[in-house]
């Protein structure tokens, strides 16, 4: 089942849809997120940053299991925690903090592995490379930079580098608000947007920009064409723009240069009015921007503030100011599906898959019955000091990929034909035991062979002793009588 | 013909009684013939086997005489008739395994069969309970079978069967879980055994656990074997190590103020060895250490039903400390070891330090992701083992884990891993084949670990830079004169070699690769020509050769050198040309792996040089609309073109119109398609011309007419706003291109900012024209250049603004010339049948059309 979520910065809980079906399922509560503050750990929980009063000490971090609309664990970082980001398998949790430092946890422990300083302000928002090596994270100062893991915790190798990031793009000029890597390991692009009104397209191995983008508007959101041909940009004037990056792109487009076309403002009665809206804004040559504005102001239409692409239907999913979520078909760019999340605005959508059966810890029939929650102990405040006595346990759950073990074999016919062979070379002490026992077996047939022999002898011997007597006295007796 | 009348063929089943009839009367021993032959049990079980014989029908008969075949019946009848008679079957096997008298065939059998039979009973969940409870009458006598001094295959039989009783019945196991650990930890570390059944007991011991199933057990479990491996290797390398090394590992098991760990099956062991002679004593330490590892090894490795603690930490430093012992002496040290235990060592070590390395690949494999923060200390002991490490199968096994590592923790420690990895495939690879040159780099590196290298030990491959020369000298000449001779280990350390190459270009082929790029692409395709010069090795099967072969040399060499063509992103691989000529030999060996692989890697290879940007949509309908959809296809793009369509068949509003032309757009896509009637058959110059003159007079005037607005200019704004923006078109002719390259040069990019903004700004009417030519000319050279192979042309320069409008007068003779041909051309191919996507193989038509639109204009 996969499932749509979606929360806000006013406290409105987070929604929850299934994708399929459009029911609504359960309501998570209590939650007030910050943009891209909502994760999916490893598929098994979800977790959020929280708005908190800036006056504050500490951040927030909440947990939620699937099962219970509740928060369960609750975890107060040092410091006021905005993004939020988790690696595929779920075994650890970033935060970027408002300092600009950035927080590792290991999910399974909640220990806080690593803190290091990333930026100069605020991080904006954190992604993992698709291979989950590397960490990109963006920044209030409109720096983007990039982070392999490895290095952070390599103490040794960090002293020799004189800094502890791959890449650092510094050509954004305002606040970084999203960015997307894309597929392909160390050939992946980053695509990032800022309040400068450009989506940059970079290249992770070269560390280059390769494309810069200005849209019309300031643009909030991203989602990648998973082909790559070209991403989607949710802007503040309510518009998603698609813009070109392997696409061949219409150099005169209305929006500028690699922008192709934005497909629809949000609106509810959607279909009708996206095909007006389209011709109209064909026609609106002269004064794109302008007529877009307009248009966007006519219909009520919010700024788009996140969207998601979710690749099984091909739909893009997003979320926008008037807490609407709309569901769109990237092919005809049709809204096919609209959720209402709340009065507040959107500003996180996850796309999950949930598993019914390892919705949980994968392999554990049995809950962890100490907490009488599945979920992991809350993230720590500070970092231990390492314990130089102390051996680092790390916590994990063991399953084997396949689950028919080498023991479930049968052997029996393995031993029959081992046993069979040994026979054959009589060799073994077995083998000697069953050639004695054979060959007691041939004496004592052997034995009962020449009892019988002796048996037929003698039989034949009285037979004949007999008959020469019977001879004899029968001459006599003929002789006697003749 | 009555006789043939009881079956038809081979699969009837009314064959399979008489079937079972013949075999229970020829084969199987009876009171006539209690010694029949043996191979003819084995037919009886082939047979049973094949036929699924006892699918239907039991031999019950027979089982009382051989009980193995009770076994098999466990293994093939049908459930009903399991789940009726195992509880007979199980009361009639369970005397055999308890009386002490009946021979050791008929135990082993036994334990043979009860395996078979708690294995199928682990299959039905709703028996759990009655098995648990027949498992649990077995554990006894097992465990007696154990601790008896009796032959090897019995108490193998009876490990075995114990391991099926944990997996398939673990809570049975749970109350003489204390005897069973003490059974099997006694048996284990007797010494006593064969290497095959220090495995199956080490096996059992990592299993054991599971039995109770919680985390204590396993923890304490590994606890105590780590405890007994310390204390072990503390003995075995006394006088080898430093002090502090040893009293670091002891702290880290039992940290201060914490009890140690009861020891394993609860004896005392370090007493009993103390006895033996010093050389017996060594080897036993050698053995039960590797057997604990393998152990450990499995514990990590194995599922387990709850999470647990790994003390990664322990392990690492356990396997840090057997691969830091190279038998040397310490200087400090020396008086403490006699000659004769150092040989004694030094015998030893290659199978420690081959346990060791295995450990730490299932350390590895059992942590995951979570190994990260380990990662670095982890890559800094073996790239310095590998230094030092000069035994093939060890090396071997330390690429291995190279490439486990590299695949599962991706870019960030390949860019660490490169270089080490890079110089130890020089140093294993045939180092003939690289120049010379490079590898005296190599060497100087390497000669400050000449020091670590332990005197008196095997002949390095490297060391000093003449040592190394003669080396690489005689490397060569046996190369060239006996290639075939080699022995079996070192070609399978160049496939080892060669994997960990191929993984590294895997993961980290594009990153920070310059400097080491060219060189590893020019060893890599004299490796790959190398392996075949000596012919295409005929694939002989030798099932029992578990070493490489030659041909998977070659497999290897050929699978490193695809990787590497496929991870080059920046330039075109330089020897693309050569590869693809062996790639396309190797697929003639009709018939071998070598053939498959090179079929799939010209494949892989296909999308290299025509790269695809694929757009969102449909597949095209089927062949027979391929014409309609093309001549549609050009005509929208030349109808919609607009004033300047900068990119030739834009994926944009075309791309993803054209294959879906829906219901209620269809208004505006005619309306498209009759402004492309217009223009269809430019082919006169004059009309366009006339076209051009109707039109743009509106579009300059900036009103909201329809036909200027289907791909309007911006206007002035716009024109405004490229001048910001260091993209141009241009570009996007190369991000085109090259699907996988699309990145722009920098250079290339402010150079074509530079040609393109001149015109604009200086509105010139002739610029255009000539910008048209020279920047055209230059990019086309640069992608040319850059590899990408397919030059768009790049004539589309943004002409957006009134200038080139203005311009348009003097162009269009020129131009004119090109859009008449292009015509002609497109009409051509629009007749062949191509019903693929259509885009890529043809780029070169639409790229002209442009230049039609512009002309038309």
């Amino acid at each position: 089942m996969e499932v749509v979520l979606a929360s806000s910065s006013l406290d409105a809980g987070i929604g929850c849809w299934d994708l399929q079906t459009g029911a609504e399922q359960l309501r998570y509560k209590s939650c007030a997120s910050p943009p891209h503050g909502l994760v999916c750990v490893g598929q098994r929980f979800l977790a959020s940053s929280q708005l908190r009063d800036p006056s504050a000490s500490s951040g927030s971090i909440l947990y939620w299991s699937w099962s219970k609309p509740q928060v369960e664990v609750k975890s107060f970082p040092a410091e006021g925690i905005k993004p939020l980001a988790a690696n595929r398998e779920g075994t650890y949790i970033v935060g970027g903090g408002v300092s600009g430092d950035i927080f590792l946890w290991e999910v399974a422990s909640g220990r806080q592995l690593k803190k290091w300083h990333a930026h100069y302000r605020a991080v904006t928002c954190l992604v993992f490379s698709d291979d989950d090596s590397l960490l990109i994270s963006g920044s209030e100062d409109g720096s983007v930079r990039v982070w392999s893991l490895f290095m952070i915790f390599d103490d040794i190798r960090q002293k020799e580098a004189n800094h502890l990031y791959e890449h650092n793009f510094s050509e954004h000029t305002l606040r970084v608000t999203d960015i997307m890597t894309g597929y392909g390991g160390c050939n992946a692009i980053i695509v990032s947007a800022s309040e400068d009104r450009t989506c940059k397209v970079w290249s992770l191995s070269k560390g280059k920009l390769l494309r810069n983008v200005v849209f019309p508007s300031i643009i909030d959101a991203i989602a990648l064409d998973p082909g790559e041909h070209v991403f989607y940009a949710g802007s503040r004037d309510g518009k998603i723009y698609i813009a070109a990056l392997n696409a061949e792109s219409t150099s005169n487009s209305n929006y500028g240069l690699h922008i192709i076309k934005s497909v629809s403002s949000h609106s509810h009665n959607a279909l009708p009015l996206r095909k007006f809206q389209f011709r109209k804004m064909v026609c609106s040559a002269e004064e794109p921007y302008v007529l877009a504005y307009s248009l966007s102001n006519a219909l009520h239409n919010k700024a788009v503030t996140c969207l998601s692409y979710c690749a099984s239907g091909n739909l893009l999913i997003s979320g926008s100011e008037d807490g609407i979520v709309r569901v769109w078909d990237a092919k005809t760019h049709d809204i096919v599906r609209v959720f209402k999340h709340a009065k507040g605005p959107v500003n996180n959508i996850l796309l999950v898959r949930q598993d019914l059966n390892s919705n949980s810890w994968p392999n554990s029939q049995a809950p962890s019955r100490r907490h009488g929650s599945l979920l992991p102990p809350a993230l720590e405040k500070y970092a231990n000091p390492m314990d130089e006595d102390a051996d680092v346990k790390v916590v994990m759950s063991l399953h084997s990929s396949c689950t028919k073990s080498m023991d479930a074999s049968y052997s029996s016919s393995l031993v029959i034909n081992n046993q069979i062979k040994e026979l054959q070379q009589q060799g073994s002490s077995g083998a000697t035991e069953m050639e004695v026992e054979r060959l007691k077996l041939d004496c004592r047939s052997s034995m009962q062979m020449v009892q019988q022999w002796k048996k037929m002898y003698e039989n034949l011997n009285q037979f004949c002793v007999n008959e020469l007597l019977d001879d004899d006295q029968a001459r006599i007796s003929n002789g006697n009588s003749s | 013909m009555a006789a043939f009348n009881h079956f038809k063929n081979m699969y009837d089943v009314g064959l399979k009684p008489r079937l079972l009839r013949m075999l229970l009367k020829e084969h199987l021993p009876d009171d006539t013939n209690p010694f029949g032959n043996p191979a003819g049990i084995s037919t009886v079980v082939s047979m049973i086997k094949t036929h699924g014989l006892l699918s239907e029908s039991s031999v019950e008969e027979s089982a009382d005489q051989r009980i193995c075949l009770l076994g098999v019946t466990c293994q093939e009848c049908s459930s009903d008739r399991f789940l009726a008679s195992y509880t007979l079957w199980f009361h009639k096997l369970l005397p055999f395994i308890q009386s002490p008298a009946d021979s050791l065939f008929v135990k082993v059998a036994t334990c043979a069969s009860l395996s078979d039979m708690f294995t199928r009973l682990g299959g039905f969940p709703n028996q759990k309970k009655d098995g648990t409870s027949h498992a649990g009458k077995v554990i006894q006598p097992v465990l007696k079978l154990l601790n008896d001094d009796s032959s090897e295959a019995v108490s193998e039989g009876a490990v075995q069967l114990l391991c099926t009783i944990i997996t398939c019945f673990p809570s049975s196991v749970h109350r003489h879980y204390d005897s069973a650990e003490a059974a099997v930890a006694s048996k284990l570390l007797s010494g006593k055994c064969s290497a095959d059944m220090l495995k199956k007991l080490a096996h059992c011991l990592a299993l054991l656990p599971k039995s109770r199933g919680d985390e204590d057990s396993w923890s304490l479990m590994i606890q105590k074997i780590l405890f007994l491996l310390n204390g072990h290797l503390n003995d075995v390398f006394q006088g080898l190590e430093e002090e502090t090394k040893r009293n670091e590992a002891t702290r880290l098991l039992v940290p201060p103020g914490k009890d140690a760990p009861a020891s394993l099956g609860g004896h005392t062991f370090s007493g009993e060895v103390s006895d033996d002679s010093p050389r017996r004593s060594e080897r036993l330490l050698m053995s039960s250490v590797s057997t604990l590892m393998l152990s450990c090894c499995t514990m990590l490795t194995s599922s387990y039903p709850v999470q647990v603690n790994i003390p990664v930490r322990s392990l690492l430093v356990l396997v840090e400390r057997v691969l830091a012992v190279d038998g040397s002496l310490p200087q400090a040290l020396l008086p403490f070891m006699t000659s004769m235990q150092q040989e004694l060592i030094c015998a030893e070590l290659p199978v420690l330090h081959s346990c060791s390395l295995e450990l730490l690949s299932a350390i590895i494999k059992g942590t995951r992701s979570q190994l990260l923060p380990h990662a670095a200390s982890i890559v800094r002991l073996i790239t310095s083992y590998l230094k030092r490490c000069a035994l093939p199968e060890l090396r071997i096994k330390v690429y291995s884990i190279l490439r486990v590592l590299l695949i599962s923790m991706g870019v960030g420690v390949a860019v660490c891993l490169a270089q080490d990895v890079i110089n130890n495939v020089y140093i294993d690879l045939d180092p003939i084949s690289s120049k010379v040159g490079h590898s005296s780099s190599i060497v100087s590196s390497k000669a400050s670990s000449e020091t670590l290298l332990q005197p008196g030990r095997r002949k390095r491959k490297h060391g000093t830079d003449t040592a190394y020369l003669e080396e690489q000298h005689d490397l060569g000449g046996l190369q060239v004169e006996t290639p075939k001779n080699h022995s079996i280990s070192p070609i399978s350390l160049r496939v080892a070699a060669l994997e960990a190459l191929e993984a590294l270009f895997m993961v980290g082929g594009a990153l920070r690769s310059a400097c080491w790029r060219s060189n590893v692409d020019l060893l890599l395709i004299n490796t790959a020509r190398n392996s075949l010069e000596q012919g295409w090795a005929t694939e002989i099967v030798e099932p029992n050769e578990s070493s490489a072969s030659w041909v998977d040399f070659q497999l290897a060499a050929l699978r490193a050198l695809l990787a590497s063509f496929l991870s080059s992103v920046h330039v075109r691989p330089p020897h693309l040309a050569q590869g693809l000529e062996l790639f396309r030999r190797g697929k003639q060996e009709t018939g071998t792996r070598l053939a498959e692989f090179c079929a799939h890697a010209l494949l892989a290879l296909e999308v290299l040089i025509h790269p695809r940007a694929l757009p969102l949509t449909d597949l095209p309908p089927s062949s027979c609309n391929s014409f309609e959809e093309v001549s549609r296809k050009f005509s929208e793009n030349v109808g919609s073109g607009g004033v300047k369509y900068g990119e030739p068949f834009a994926g944009g509003i075309q791309g993803i119109r054209n294959h879906n032309p829906s219901v209620e757009e269809d208004d505006l896509y005619e309306s498209w398609l009759e402004n492309g009637k217009e223009t269809e058959a430019p082919d006169i110059i004059p009309s366009k011309n006339t076209r051009y003159n109707e039109e743009p007079p509106e579009a300059l005037g900036g009103s909201d007419e329809e036909n200027r607005s289907v791909d309007g200019t911006p206007g002035t704004r716009f024109q405004e706003k490229r001048g910001n923006e260091p993209a141009t078109t241009s570009v996007d002719v190369r991000m085109r291109d090259n699907n996988d390259d699309i990145m722009v040069d920098a250079d290339l990019l402010h150079k074509s900012i530079a040609q393109v903004k001149e015109p604009v700004s200086s509105k010139s009417a002739t610029v255009p024209v000539s910008n048209d030519g020279s920047s055209g000319a230059e990019i086309v050279s640069a992608t040319v250049v850059s590899g990408s192979g397919v030059s768009d042309h790049a004539g589309n320069v943004f002409a957006s603004s009134k200038d080139v409008l203005a311009a348009e007068g003097d162009r269009s003779t020129t131009v004119g010339v090109h859009t008449s041909a292009t015509t002609e051309m497109s009409e051509k191919t629009t007749g062949d049948a191509f019903d693929l996507d259509g885009e890529d193989p043809f780029p070169e038509i639409f790229d002209v059309e442009p230049d039609s639109d512009e002309g038309q204009d």
